[in-house]
């Protein structure tokens, strides 16, 4: 048959993409077409769309209801398969096809390259070819990908809470801009999210043209806009900083958690390791903060103070600075106070690496601290080296202060939601808002008129990543539910004739056709930005000194405490509440999940009688908010931790009640004094993943510091028990001999010393394998999902701990001294892929078997359940399907009952019937049903209930690359994937990790990245006195602490646990320095 | 003839020499058939409705609720966790096998140690064995995941060439539960066979006639059939026997072949064993004590016998001992830390402490107790022990199941188990069901072996005085 529309539509990319299939299925030309034999060509399709287009669409859609189906793996799956009539050109149906866009941030964005199976993305990576990248990301990227297919995401146009039609509510759009247009917009007023997109910044200005009268304005409930305008204050020009944790030797943190709560965090993380690595060049961090975060875990000496007093310890580092610089030389002073001694060894540190530190404050510290670490950085001449200052405009708009005092006649809302974290209660209300929002949240409530916003995944747009470069965000799929990106938005409220997003993207970065394919292609633009050379600061040193001064606050106590507020590692500022994998995602410091607490140190909890669970109320400049108390091992004392983005009221099915609102009590600082707390008396059960907070002095995680490393010691033999003698066994493993034949044999190494305990791995591994969401009420009852996790353990210096501590509860660790102090080690554990694995020889069935390559495979169809293998696996690392996680409803995630197939109905039909209809058929709605659907990696099964699951080394991406290998061999005998060939593949959490510490690969090749890194020194396997001969294995952390500090310890805590233990030591260590 | 007979006294061992008569009263053997067919041929007293109606509720309500809601809606309506994957479901697992064993002990082993005391309470215990190896049965089925593949377990021939992995200890345990089922049903039914020939002989209604006539398989009692009987029944006792020690051996197995600290050790078949046999005769004795007053048979199940069954399960309770304290001996003395931390934490781990001292209590302690002919001669204090026996050795199989997974090698999987209502709830029914067959067999059944106790009077021994040879019938 001829294609009659030869022409498509949509010729941008070369792709075309469709809205939904749902959409394409009910189209009454779609039913009809099904009813005939054969469609009565292809004139009746005038949509624009061509004949292969639909053809396309069919049978991918039917694909889906067949590949993707539920249970599927367990079943016989259910398959509709129209095949094509005509093969399309230059496509193979099945095979996953790549583009790449960006995930914009609010200060950045993250490149990425989104994978695509039949034009549905199911999985994100990090754009490995962007310049400053290694294809890693942060686990908001990972997680992305839920919310495309959310199903709670505003769906529909609603003007007064009624569904309008796309149409009409665009019409008023339309109104709008020719009411401003002929007012010049007064009484106009737009709200919206800080953005880095410059296609906005252009319709912005646009806007002001336009409506000269109209007022914008930008806020962030977390805002790091911060340090851009610090940099800008301090040396008097529009520029943001960009740290280069990998130039720097020494780092000093001032309560920054750039490794795991600010923004543009894979970034930080990826040069952070890269100056990580054990050797003469190893960094050194310092860490002052009073919660303890991911930075505090990962620094060789933190400092636990108050918040409020970081701004007098940053001033009082940079007056020793002064002084030294002044002639007293610092290396003749003296301090006796533990304090003074801390800061004094810290500046004698870091004017000893001059031109090679980096001293960055944390998001959460008032602009004055900001200020002062430029400052250190200017006067060790590291401004340029591990700080480049790159111009940057300046954002226009007025802040959210401002905002309240506005009183204008139209809101118009970009994104952001108001009413939850601005505490927005419109007083005198605008005569009408309007809404663009991805969800019908609380603000959409309060809203007029709302719009749905798209995904990224859904939009075209752009975006400058922190380091200044642009880079494309290109769609992936049609908008599922006919969502405006910002930018059509912004283009038809200023009455632009030109409002196809795409049109405007091009129209802003102005390349032509060749080169915007290139750019399309590449996912970035290659520039250099401009960087400020020889910054100038604008405030003296004694003013500097006034301003610290003006912002240290007097140390808290128990009758007025300090509020520490910060950015939630999973719901961020709420927007991500309604992400089931984030909020099930464990906090990486805490462990909890579907929750955010109240942290407090074990000394306030005991100071103000308060427990874990204990339900309290703060108060705080007159609000108040009722919370659960949560004790956490390193937190300073009197200082209160509140994650914000939690307690939403209308957030969905999954977000809405999880958590207690901070921001009842917040109002824009992040850090508060003079709060009081209450007992309610209320108790409240938090779902932690990991309850024991010590390791025990078991050698699951082994450290050492740079210098006891340096000195070539034989840390294995050292640190662990005497090596088992080598038993041949009597009975020889079958294995070694399939050894010889198989062409690979798998393995992994984790650099633990480069691991920061982040939790990208966890998202992307979830995403990759179609690992489901348990709910609170599961995770408390320790059945979460998840294939990877990050063991996270507290160590102490043993000393402090008990005889008795080791017998008490986990719930009664809280109560113990020894927490107070402690440092914190990550380790992500996975199946270890034993080559003597426990599990397989229990099974009964035969379900989980080795193969020849190394990797302990499991059968899903034939496992029964039996649970033994878990019972027998070390490491605790297989996990059970206890519930049919895949088909229990959104609802139930909550609950504790469960309702079953007998008892529950679906769509108004019980669910047995349903089940007897079609077995595939799930507990879930329909509409929850097909976007679920949408979002399954077609190449993993979807486990059903019963069922005993694993990490497979990504075996579909193993077997991927060794079909392709195949099919490129031909006749030769080319076939083993070689890592010198580029051939071997990435593991999902190897792909995703931005610190680069998981590497996969061919041990049986000696020249492959794992080979040799199981050859160094370093490599250690946990348990190995068990004999199960792990292929996944460690590499030992190496800690570089000062030997000057008063905190200087020989060896970690972990150490001297393990010594004390095992009643074993391996060198007298003087404890402390005096 | 009475000459001789006070002859014959004055020939006899002196009193406290002299072993207790098997049955008391010096009753003959028309007396002893009465005696024994009565209960199963009379009117239903009120306390077997007292005690049949809420067994009868569990079994036919509780239980099915319990185990349909958890098979359609997944192991996860029970406690079990992450680190604790094996809960309730495997100790009541357990605890039911060992609940078997003494039946089969009393019968089979003493039958081949020649012991005539076993014979008055053997079928007792014999259905005991039956229904809790049932029960037992049961767990391993419905605890997996998926239970309608439970046949995947099964060497089934099939296209796929799949088989079973049989270096799995949970395979050998379906061997192992189902050929004792089989060869305990078997050796149950056999033994019955002449009192259904019994029953049957009795029997005034046409229906009781046709239901043994056809349960009694037509024996008549000739020479032939005893002849033929006998042998088999030597046969499977000793079959039977050497199930005893097999089942539990390798439901030990199940265990000591994992490396999970707290399993991991050689001792556990004997370990399994011996404790099924104590938790056994603990069950014998709260099944015999009620039993025998509520049904007339004071002097059939003497005191003597009672006394008997209490000496076995202080024998029983003392090797248990024996091997507690060479499992925390051996946990201290291996030096391994992981060991160490398990056995530690039996006593002294906050979390199941309570646990680890109720065992040490009853099972160490409480045993004690059988030491004094005083408390062994009060059945009021048997009975007691007897369920505080049970209790101790449930709790047992839950510290060794429960108290070795919750902290096993690597902390941060550490974690805690609580069952639920469902948990509970098909405990509930097990037990219900277990009651309510074994008062339907009390009632219905002959529940004492009538030939073989007539075979151990002293008038069946051809010389006895008043036996078969001197007095035609031995009758009175």
């Amino acid at each position: 048959m001829k294609n009659l529309n030869s022409q498509p539509a949509l010729p941008v990319t070369g792709r075309r993409y469709w809205r939904s299939l749902d959409e394409l299925a009910d189209t009454p030309e779609f039913k009809e077409w099904l009813h005939r034999e054969f469609p009565q060509g292809a004139s009746e399709l005038e949509d624009g769309s061509s004949r292969r287009h639909f053809l396309k669409i069919m049978s991918a859609s039917f694909a889906l209801a067949g590949v993707a189906v539920m249970g599927s793996g367990c079943r016989r799956p259910e398959e509709k398969l129209v095949p094509y009539g005509q093969q399309p050109e230059n496509y193979t149906f099945g095979t996953a096809e790549y583009f790449a866009t960006a995930m914009p941030t609010r200060t950045g964005a993250v490149p990425l390259v989104a994978k695509s199976y039949e034009g549905r993305p199911i999985k994100v990576e990090g754009n490995a070819l962007f310049p400053n990248g290694n294809g890693g990301t942060d686990r908001f990227a990972q997680a992305s990908v839920l919310d495309l297919y959310d199903v709670d995401r505003a769906r529909r146009f609603t003007s007064a809470g009624n569904k309008v039609a796309r149409a009409d509510a665009l019409a008023f759009l339309d109104t709008l801009a020719q009411k401003f247009a002929a007012n010049q917009g007064e009484g106009l007023a737009l709200l919206a999210e800080s953005s880095t997109s410059p296609s906005r910044a252009r319709l912005q200005k646009i806007i002001a043209g336009k409506y000269p009268k109209a007022q914008w304005f930008t806020y962030d409930a977390v805002d790091s806009g911060i340090h851009q305008r610090a940099a800008t204050q301090a040396f008097g020009q529009p520029v943001k900083p960009v740290f280069n944790f990998d130039q720097a030797a020494i780092i000093v943190s001032l309560d920054a958690d750039f490794l795991g709560g600010e923004d543009d965090l894979h970034n930080h993380i990826r040069k952070f390791a890269a100056s990580r690595k054990p050797g003469p060049n190893m960094n050194r961090l310092y860490a002052v903060e009073s919660l303890f975060t991911l930075t505090g875990a990962g620094a060789d000496h933190r400092l636990r103070v108050a918040a409020g007093a970081v701004a007098g310890i940053a001033s009082g580092i940079l007056n020793l600075l002064v002084q030294d610089s002044a002639g007293t030389s610092l290396s003749s002073m003296k301090a006796t106070a533990e304090l003074d001694r801390w800061m004094l060894t810290c500046a004698k540190d870091l004017a000893a690496n001059r031109g090679k530190v980096l001293v960055v404050a944390g998001q959460r510290q008032p602009l004055e601290v900001h200020l002062l670490a430029h400052a250190i950085n200017t006067a060790l001449d590291s401004i340029g080296t591990t700080v480049t200052l790159i111009s940057a405009p300046e954002s226009a708009g007025l802040d959210a202060k401002s905002f309240a005092a506005a009183t204008p006649d139209t809101l118009v809302i970009l994104g952001g939601n108001p009413v939850y974290n601005l505490n927005w209660s419109p007083k005198q209300k605008p005569a009408t808002v309007v809404r663009l929002g991805y969800y019908e949240d609380e603000t959409a409530e309060k809203s007029d008129w709302n719009f749905p916003a798209t995904h990224f995944l859904e939009s075209w747009g752009d975006a400058t990543t922190s380091d200044g470069t642009l880079v494309p965000v290109q769609p992936l799929i049609q908008p599922l539910f006919d969502g405006l990106t910002e930018l059509e938005f912004l283009a038809r409220l200023a009455g632009e004739t030109q409002t196809n997003p795409c049109d405007i993207v091009r129209a802003t970065v102005g390349l032509g056709e060749e080169a915007w394919k290139k750019f399309l292609f590449n996912g970035f633009l290659a520039a250099t930005p401009v960087t400020l050379s020889s910054p100038k600061l604008v405030q003296t040193f004694s003013q500097l000194k006034q301003l610290a001064a003006g912002v240290t606050k007097p140390a808290p106590t128990a009758g007025s405490l300090e509020v520490v507020f910060y950015r939630d590692a999973k719901a961020d500022d709420g927007r991500y509440a309604n992400n089931g994998w984030l909020q099930e995602l464990p906090e990486p410091v805490t462990k909890m999940t579907w929750d955010n607490a109240v942290l407090v140190s074990r000394k306030t909890a005991q100071d103000l009688g308060v427990a874990n669970g204990d339900i309290v109320e703060i108060t705080l400049n007159g609000r108040t908010v009722s919370g659960p108390i949560w004790t956490q091992p390193g937190m300073a004392d009197y200082s209160l931790g509140l994650a914000l983005g939690y307690g939403r009221d209308k957030a969905g099915r999954v977000g809405t009640g999880v958590g207690f609102n901070a921001y009842k009590i917040f109002n824009g600082s992040y850090v508060e004094a003079g709060a009081t707390l209450k007992k309610t008396g209320g108790t409240y059960v938090l779902a932690c993943t990991q309850h024991h907070w010590s390791m025990e002095g078991r050698p699951a995680v082994r450290e050492s510091n740079l210098e006891q490393f340096a000195k070539d010691f034989d840390y294995d033999k050292g640190y662990s028990e005497p090596p088992p003698p080598v038993v041949q066994s009597l009975y020889p493993n079958p294995l070694d001999a399939a050894k010889k034949t198989a062409l690979h044999q798998w393995g992994m190494t984790i650099d633990l010393n480069a691991c920061v305990g982040c939790g990208t791995c966890v998202m992307a591994c979830q995403s990759e394998n179609n690992i489901p969401i348990v709910g609170k009420d599961q995770v408390k009852r320790g059945r979460e999902m998840h294939w990877l996790r990050i063991d996270r353990y507290f160590t102490a210096d043993p000393v402090k701990r008990k005889p008795a501590d080791a017998y008490q509860t986990d719930e009664n660790q809280q109560f113990a001294e020894w927490i107070d102090d402690v440092q914190a080690v990550n380790q992500p554990m996975l199946c270890q892929m034993c080559e003597t694995a426990p599990c397989e020889s229990v099974c009964p069935v035969n379900a989980t078997v080795h193969d020849q390559e190394g990797l302990n495979v499991m059968a899903y169809n034939r496992c029964i359940g039996t649970r033994y293998c878990s019972n027998n696996c070390p490491y605790k690392v297989r996990r059970f399907n206890y519930l049919d996680f895949n088909k229990r409803p959104l609802t139930e995630l909550k609950g504790t009952m469960y309702s079953t197939t007998l008892t529950h109905k679906t769509d108004g039909q019980w669910d047995l019937i349903r089940w007897w209809n079609d077995p595939n058929s799930g507990m879930r709605t329909e509409d929850e049903w097909d976007l679920i659907k949408l979002s399954k990696n077609p190449d993993v099964t979807v486990r059903m209930r019963g069922v005993m699951e694993k990490c497979t080394y990504c075996t579909q991406r193993i077997e991927h690359a060794k079909i392709a290998q195949k099919a490129k061999a031909g006749a030769s005998d080319n076939v083993r994937l070689s890592e010198a060939a580029g051939t071997v593949p990435k593991t999902a959490c190897q792909q995703a990790c931005p610190a680069g510490a998981i590497v996969f690969g061919d041990v049986s090749d000696p020249t492959s990245q794992v080979s040799v890194l199981k050859q160094g020194l370093r490599n250690y396997s946990v348990l190995e006195e068990l004999l199960t001969k792990p292929r996944t294995t460690y590499l030992a952390r190496i800690r570089n602490p000062n030997p000057d500090m008063p905190d200087y310890r020989n060896w970690p805590y972990s150490h001297d646990e393990y010594e004390k233990f095992s009643g074993e030591t391996t060198e007298p260590a003087p404890k402390g320095n005096s | 003839m009475s000459e001789s007979l006070e002859h014959l006294k004055s020939l006899a061992a002196p009193a406290e020499l002299r072993r207790a008569p098997v049955v008391e009263g010096n009753r003959g053997l028309g007396w002893l058939t009465d005696k024994l067919s009565v209960f199963a041929e009379g009117k239903i007293p009120r306390w077997w409705w007292i005690l049949f109606l809420p067994a009868a509720f569990a079994a036919t309500v509780i239980f099915p609720t319990c185990l349909f809601y958890q098979v359609f809606t997944g192991v996860g309506v029970w406690g079990n966790n992450h680190p604790v994957m094996w809960g309730l479901d495997i100790v009541n697992f357990i605890w039911w096998v060992g609940v078997a064993h003494a039946g089969t002990l009393i019968s089979a082993l003493l039958f081949l140690t020649k012991q005539h005391w076993r014979t008055t309470i053997g079928r007792m215990a014999e259905a005991m064995t039956v229904f809790s190896v049932m029960m037992a049965g049961l767990y391993p089925a419905i605890h997996v995941g998926r239970a309608w593949f439970d046949w995947f377990m099964f060497p089934v021939p099939n296209s796929n060439g799949l088989w079973p992995q049989f270096r799995s200890p949970l395979m050998w345990d379906v061997f192992a539960v189902n050929t004792y089922l089989v060869v305990s049903s078997l050796f149950f039914f056999m033994g019955m066979i002449p009192d259904f020939a019994v029953l049957r002989d009795r029997a005034t209604t046409r229906l009781r006639k046709g239901i043994f006539s056809f349960l009694a398989m037509g024996w008549t009692g000739s020479a032939r059939q005893w002849h033929h009987y006998e042998k088999a029944y030597v046969v499977l006792c000793g079959l039977c026997t050497l199930l005893v020690f097999t089942v539990s051996s390798i439901v030990g197995l199940d265990f000591c072949t994992a490396q999970i600290a707290g399993w991991h050790a050689t001792i556990f078949p004997l370990y399994f064993v011996i404790g099924a046999v104590f938790c056994g005769f603990g069950m014998v004795l709260v099944i015999l004590i009620p039993l025998r007053k509520w049904c007339g048979l004071e002097q059939v199940i003497t005191l003597s016998h009672i006394d008997k069954v209490a000496k076995l399960a202080l024998v029983s309770g003392l090797i248990i001992d024996y091997i507690y304290l060479m499992e925390f001996f051996i946990a201290w003395y291996s030096g391994d830390q992981y060991e160490r931390w398990v056995f530690g934490h039996r006593l002294f781990g906050h979390t199941y402490m309570v646990l680890g001292w109720i065992l040490i209590g009853i099972n160490v302690c409480v045993t004690q107790l059988l030491w004094f002919k005083k408390v062994r001669a009060n059945l009021a204090w048997l009975f007691i022990i007897g369920v505080l026996i049970n209790i101790g050795m449930w709790t047992e199989r839950f510290v060794i199941v429960v108290g070795s997974l919750y902290q096993e090698f690597l902390p941060a999987n550490w974690g805690k188990y609580m069952p639920t209502m469902w948990d509970i709830g098909l405990y509930i029914g097990t037990l219900g069901a277990f009651f309510m067959l074994y008062l339907l067999f009390v009632k219905f059944l002959p529940m004492i072996a009538i030939s073989e106790v007539k075979g151990v009077m002293p008038e069946a021994d051809p010389h006895h005085p008043l036996g078969g040879a001197n007095k035609e019938g031995g009758h009175e």
